[in-house]
Formats: C-alpha cells, structure tokens, sequence
C-alpha cells in the first residue's frame, strides 16, 4: 500500500522540480505522487508516476486516449463534466481517476455514475487545493460536494484519491496536516489512510472482486 | 485587576511552525493578520473567538503560535490553509504542539543550526572554490538562475529576467545537470 498524491504539477507547469516535489513528498510522509506530463522514475526512494489530465473532451476521445496509454504505466485521470459524460467515461477502461467534483455540477455524480465508478474501479478523486487555497463561496462548495461524495462513498465504496494538485511544494501538505483537512467533510484516519492508497488501488486492483470457484 | 492564580488561568497551547520557504522574513504582526484570517474563513467568528489564536514570536525562520487548550488540532487545520501573507506565498508547518513555550524554544535550538551557514555554500560542490560567496551563474533549463538559499539537497533560486523572477524550488542535481528536464533518468 503506497500513500500517493494522486496529482502534482511541476515545472513547467509550476515552479518546482519533479525531484524538489519527490523531495518534499518524502518528508511530509508519502512514498509516491503522480506528477503531470512527467515520465516514471523513481527519485530518493519516491515513486513518480506520469500522470496524464484530460479535461475537455469528449468521453469518445477520452477512449482513445485511454487506450493509447494502457501499459505505460500512467495515470489517467479525467475531469468530471455532466452526467451522462461521468456515467460514460466512470465505466472506460483505461480511466483511473476522475477528478474536479469540487466544481461539478450538483447531479453531475449521482449514484448511478457511483455505482459504476465502483464496478469499474474508478477512483474519485478529492482536491485539496480548493480547501487550502480557496475562500468563501468556493470552498463552501467544495466541501459540500465532497460531503455528498462521501455519503456515496460509504454506500458504493468506490476508490478515493487525494491531491494537492500544487503548482509548488508551499502548496503540498503532509499527511497528517491532509487527515486535518478531510476531517473538515467527515472522513476519519482510516478513510484518508484508504483514499491516500487510492492510485495504488486503481493501477494495480490485486485480486480480481470475482473469485471464480472450481 | 490583579493576575490570576495559575489553576484559575485559561489553559494554553504552543504551536511550533517552519515558515516556507526557506529565508522568508515576515513580520509577527502581518503574520497574525493572516492567520487570524485564515482560522475565521475557516471556522467563522465564534470558533475564532473560542480559539484565541495568536502569533508570540517569529524567530529564526520559526513561528510560535498559541490558542486555547483543546483548540490545537482545529488551529493546525486552518495554519494549513495558510497560503498568503501580505502578498507573499507562505507555508506554515505545524512541527510541534506543547504546553510551555520553553519546550518549543529548546526545539528550535535543537533544530537550527549553530553555525550560520551562507545560502547556498554547502551544496553545489562545483562551486566550492568559491566558498562564502553566494553561487550565482547556474542555469535552470535555459534560464539563468542566483541561487538564493539551501538546505541539504534543497536549492530555492530565483530566474534571473528582466520581467519573469519567480522563484523556483530545485535540488541539486536540477542544477548540476544545467536541464531538469532532459537528464538521462528523464527528468
């Protein structure tokens, strides 16, 4: 069970190296991040894994981008649209994780999209960095959105990842300061411990959920 | 009014925070604003009222804070959406909750250094010729970048411009190899 941040942007996109974020990762307690438009590598005993966003598109390009990317070891991870385009794109294979709930729209993850996320092993993920750098309005949503995830959470119990999502190492945060933060929308020390071992959940499922029996 | 008994005193806790990055200088006073702002975002007037946040002494790159007993983790959990502070991006991180502020002062001496150490003198071996000088002339991709302080495998610089100075969070290695992005492990 590896503890990830499912989502890291480094230079270019931000201000800091992928082996300064590898750096920093280690010393707030994790042992893997998903680093954008970033090749796998292992730095100071940290996991890297390539981690490619979609966001955008359509739910038949996200297919194809998908299936491009099977066996590379990347991350697929898809910004959350509207309904029918969660429902489409939660049951793709080659999608890991979706991600910007906090900005979706009210319906746009209902139980039927959750139930289907779960069948398929498709990881919701929780963006931390509206909690930390957003205010008012904003964050209210945002833990609203995530107090909804996890009523279906406990119901579907389909994976979960958290992310930074920081463009620099003064927007990561720690373990224990990210069991803090998702506390604030009910999560407890063992859903954040389950949801931080999310990427590992969704790219390497381990057994099968059907055992066939001879 | 006379000073209360310590058994009728309102129960305090200390919090230790390292200021990221490295060589920020702040100010206690803007530093309370900004936290006492993040704490009331968070919370709302009444939980900040209950919480009695405040900022004693920035000292050495460190911070001691303190709030009411039984406040300690709520007050960790707003330092941690602590982002800003009077225009200067900031991280405040929580190392330590105790109930004296001696504990946390004999923690930040344990912590720091005695010896000051010039920014950047102890970590780009190619420059060690010029040892208490501050570095300066490495590249960062194509850019030209002053090294502005380091820690270990740690270098915070800043790109040398006319218009773009941001400062970048690099390690070594990022450095030496005068492009991150095309070393041969593909970084």
């Amino acid at each position: 069970m590896k503890i990830t941040d499912a989502c890291v942007y480094p230079f270019p996109v931000g201000d800091s190296s992928v082996r300064r974020c590898a750096l920093e990762a280690r010393s707030f307690g994790y042992d893997s991040i998903v680093a954008a438009d970033t090749p796998a590598a292992e730095v100071c005993g940290i996991t890297v894994f390539p981690g490619i966003f979609l966001a955008g598109i359509p739910a038949k390009d996200v297919q194809s981008r998908a299936k491009k990317s099977r066996g590379t070891g990347a991350v697929v991870a898809v910004q959350i649209g509207d309904n029918g385009f969660n429902r489409a794109v939660a049951g793709t294979n080659g999608v890991h994780i979706l991600r910007g709930i906090h900005a979706a729209d009210k319906r746009a993850f209902d139980h039927v999209a959750a139930k289907i996320a779960a069948d398929n092993n498709t990881a919701l993920d929780i963006d931390l960095s509206v909690l930390i750098f957003g205010r008012g309005h904003l964050r209210q949503k945002a833990i609203h959105r995530y107090l909804d995830l996890m009523i279906l959470y406990r119901r579907f119990e389909f994976p979960l990842t958290i992310s930074s999502s920081a463009r620099s190492v003064l927007g990561m945060r720690a373990v224990r300061e990210v069991t803090g933060l998702c506390s604030l929308f009910g999560m407890d020390e063992s859903d954040v411990q389950a949801a931080l071992a999310g990427v590992s959940r969704v790219t390497d499922p381990g057994e099968s959920i059907v055992k066939v029996i001879k | 009014m006379s000073i209360r008994p310590p058994t009728l005193r309102e129960k305090r806790r200390y919090l230790l925070a390292r200021i990221d990055p490295a060589g920020t200088i702040l100010e206690a006073k803007d530093l309370y604003y900004a936290t006492y702002e993040a704490v009331v975002s968070l919370f709302g007037d009444v939980a900040a009222a209950a919480m009695q946040p405040s900022v004693l002494a920035v000292e050495k790159g460190y911070v001691l804070l303190r709030c009411r007993r039984g406040a300690e983790r709520e007050f960790a959990i707003a330092l941690s959406t602590l982002s800003l502070c009077r225009d200067c991006t900031v991280a405040l991180r929580v190392l330590a909750v105790s109930g004296t502020l001696e504990s946390l002062r004999e923690r930040i001496a344990t912590i720091v250094p005695k010896a000051p150490v010039l920014p950047g003198q102890d970590i780009l071996p190619a420059e060690q010729e010029t040892a208490g000088t501050i570095p300066c002339g490495y590249l960062f991709g194509s850019s030209p970048v002053d090294v502005v302080t380091g820690n270990g495998h740690k270098v915070d610089v800043i790109e040398k411009g006319f218009k773009n100075t941001r400062r970048l969070f690099l390690t070594t290695e990022d450095l030496e190899t005068l492009h991150a992005t095309t070393i041969s492990d593909g970084l």
